[in-house]
């Protein structure tokens, strides 16, 4: 199964629906996009993301130094 | 004594008596309806909220736009449903003068919160029904949470305790991402903790009464303890709190639908969002912290309460409007007693309009200026206007009349270029630096001259009289 964000196959189920069987959610271990089985997901072309995208994001908040 | 509410139900109830709460019985989808749900009563004059009561592929019941109407906003002060937002701003200023309101500590035994413990195969979803908010956010998100974390280097410091609302995404089912901007309290604690490379304790608690909600969400000083503003805002009546199972430091509320306890992950950065900010618009993807979840404590059958933000007004603007104005105009009568209100409901103090006398010429520009040097005012607020202490600065139709009939606009339009911005506000070039706008509409007073003073209309005598007449004969129609 394809990440429709970062098109990884690098994904999995997380869970399924607690009552029923009536959905799952899955998660990209890449990019930790998630998604249920009833949505169609259409991740806009400014939120798509590639390795190299997530390489460069912002890191919120920066990690500090460790106190030697 | 104002009416307080004890945790969520017993606010839902009342919300419920005043026509402020519909229940949707139908089963529904979590997306898009929920969500679609919040955005549609957000929309509506006097919203209610929504009680969702079965979810496909769900045990629980969600309620959202709790707080998203003027109704509602009212309702949590205790105050009549249709009491003007002016008269709630100043209820709210007398009650916050009651801080501190030390909260009352219960047992654990006599909170509610602790009904139910899991503390194996923890699944976020077998205990919140989860969903999308708004089409383009990265997953499932938690967007009216409290939490609860402690400094490092005082656990026992109750004032340093931090209890805020911060965005929440779920990552997995015991583990979610937390977004904690550097200048936000729980930032502070957490650089303690990652420079010795320890787990941060965190507590998060969901479904609180409302004046928690509304405290957790309200910019207060780093030595200022929440609980105690809560007090003071259910006017002198302490709120109740018990401590976390895992992190007893933390003290969380007794009346808590949810509580989930566990850590922030020290040192480790996890692509996080996008997520429909308040602003309006998404904000996009970053790397950021990740909590792993420990253990659950939740009452029988619980609630999960969210709300829905995007184009404003939404439920969050409600959320952020008061308390943002009130700890501004705090700040600026300190120095100018003549100060009557502060309306910074808009876009979280983006937007601010200011109420005052004038003691002499300039000083409407004056008051503008102290404001944009507030610790909120100076990095939020861009566009500052000034009315005469006479405009109801929340009634917007009065402050178009005083930007139409008082402002010359060479003269009281003022720019400031190259001052600090809110970095969410995307007009910010680059993010995070902007232009100062104050418009001053007060009415000149000297030494500024005043060549064209005019008299002011006066409301006929029994104009007060025949309101109440025709209100009465309003209600008589309506009730045939
Ligand atoms: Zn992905």
């Amino acid at each position: 199964m394809e990440c429709p964000r970062c098109d990884s196959e690098n994904t999995r189920t997380m869970v399924k629906s607690p009552v029923g069987d009536v959905w799952e959610v899955y998660v990209c271990e890449d990019c930790w996009y998630s998604w249920r089985s009833t949505e169609t997901p259409v991740v806009i072309e400014k939120f798509k993301l590639t390795p190299a995208i997530i390489a460069t994001l912002g890191v919120i908040p920066p990690i500090p130094p460790l106190d030697l | 004594m104002a009416k307080v509410y004890k945790d969520l139900r017993e606010f839902l109830a009342t919300l419920e008596e005043e026509g402020q709460l519909v229940r949707i019985k139908e089963e529904v989808n979590p997306e898009p309806d929920i969500g679609a749900a919040g955005r549609a009563a957000s929309s509506m004059p006097n919203g209610p909220a929504v009680l969702f009561e079965n979810i496909t592929g769900y045990k629980g019941s969600v309620v959202t736009n709790v707080h998203g109407s003027w109704q509602n906003h009212a309702l949590m002060m205790g105050m009549p449903k249709d009491t003007p937002t002016k008269e709630q701003f100043e209820e709210l200023n007398a009650r916050w003068d009651k801080y501190p309101v030390p909260p009352n500590v219960v047992s654990r035994e006599e909170a509610p919160c602790k009904e139910n413990v899991i503390t194996e195969n923890i699944n976020l979803f077998e205990v919140l029904p989860l969903y999308r908010i708004n089409e383009q956010d990265g997953g499932f998100f938690i967007s009216k949470a409290s939490v609860i974390s402690g400094d490092p280097e005082a656990l026992d410091d109750f004032g340093r305790q931090n209890v805020g609302t911060y965005r929440i995404q779920v990552k997995d089912k015991d583990r979610i991402g937390i977004q904690a901007l550097p200048m936000h309290d729980l930032a502070v604690q957490l650089e303690k903790a990652e420079r010795k490379n320890e787990p941060l304790p965190v507590a998060i608690a969901l479904g609180n009464s409302p004046l928690v909600t509304f405290m957790a969400s309200t910019p207060v000083g780093y030595s200022q303890n929440e609980y105690e503003f809560v007090g003071a805002l259910q006017d002198g009546v302490p709120t109740d709190i018990v401590p976390a199972d895992t992190a007893p430091h933390l003290m969380v509320p007794a009346g808590a639908e949810v509580v989930l306890e566990g850590y922030i992950i020290p040192r480790v950065r996890v692509v996080e969002g996008p997520f429909g900010e308040f602003p309006g618009s998404y904000s996009g993807s970053r790397l950021q912290c990740e909590i792993q979840i420990t253990r659950i404590t939740h009452r029988t059958d619980p609630i999960f309460e969210n709300l829905y933000l995007g184009m404003p007004w939404t439920e969050i603007d409600y959320l952020m409007a008061l308390n943002t104005s009130v700890p501004l105009y705090k700040q600026i009568k300190e120095s100018f007693p003549e100060v009557v209100a502060v309306n910074a409901m808009y876009t979280h103090g983006i937007g601010v309009i200011i109420s005052t006398k004038c003691r002499y010429g300039g000083y409407g520009k004056g008051v503008a200026m102290r404001l944009l040097s507030t610790p909120h005012g100076m990095p939020y607020s861009k566009i500052v206007i000034v009315v005469d202490e006479f405009v109801d600065p929340f009634n917007l139709e009065q402050v178009m009349w005083a930007l139409t009939t008082r402002v010359l606009p060479h003269k009281d339009v003022t720019m400031i270029e190259n001052a600090p911005g809110m970095p969410l506000d995307p007009s910010s070039n680059p993010a995070g630096m902007t232009t100062k706008l104050i418009i001053d509409a007060t009415t000149p007073v000297a030494p500024e001259p005043n060549p064209r003073a005019v008299e002011l209309l006066k409301d006929p005598v029994g104009t007060a009289k025949y309101t109440e007449v025709i209100k009465g004969l309003m209600q008589a129609m309506g009730d045939k």
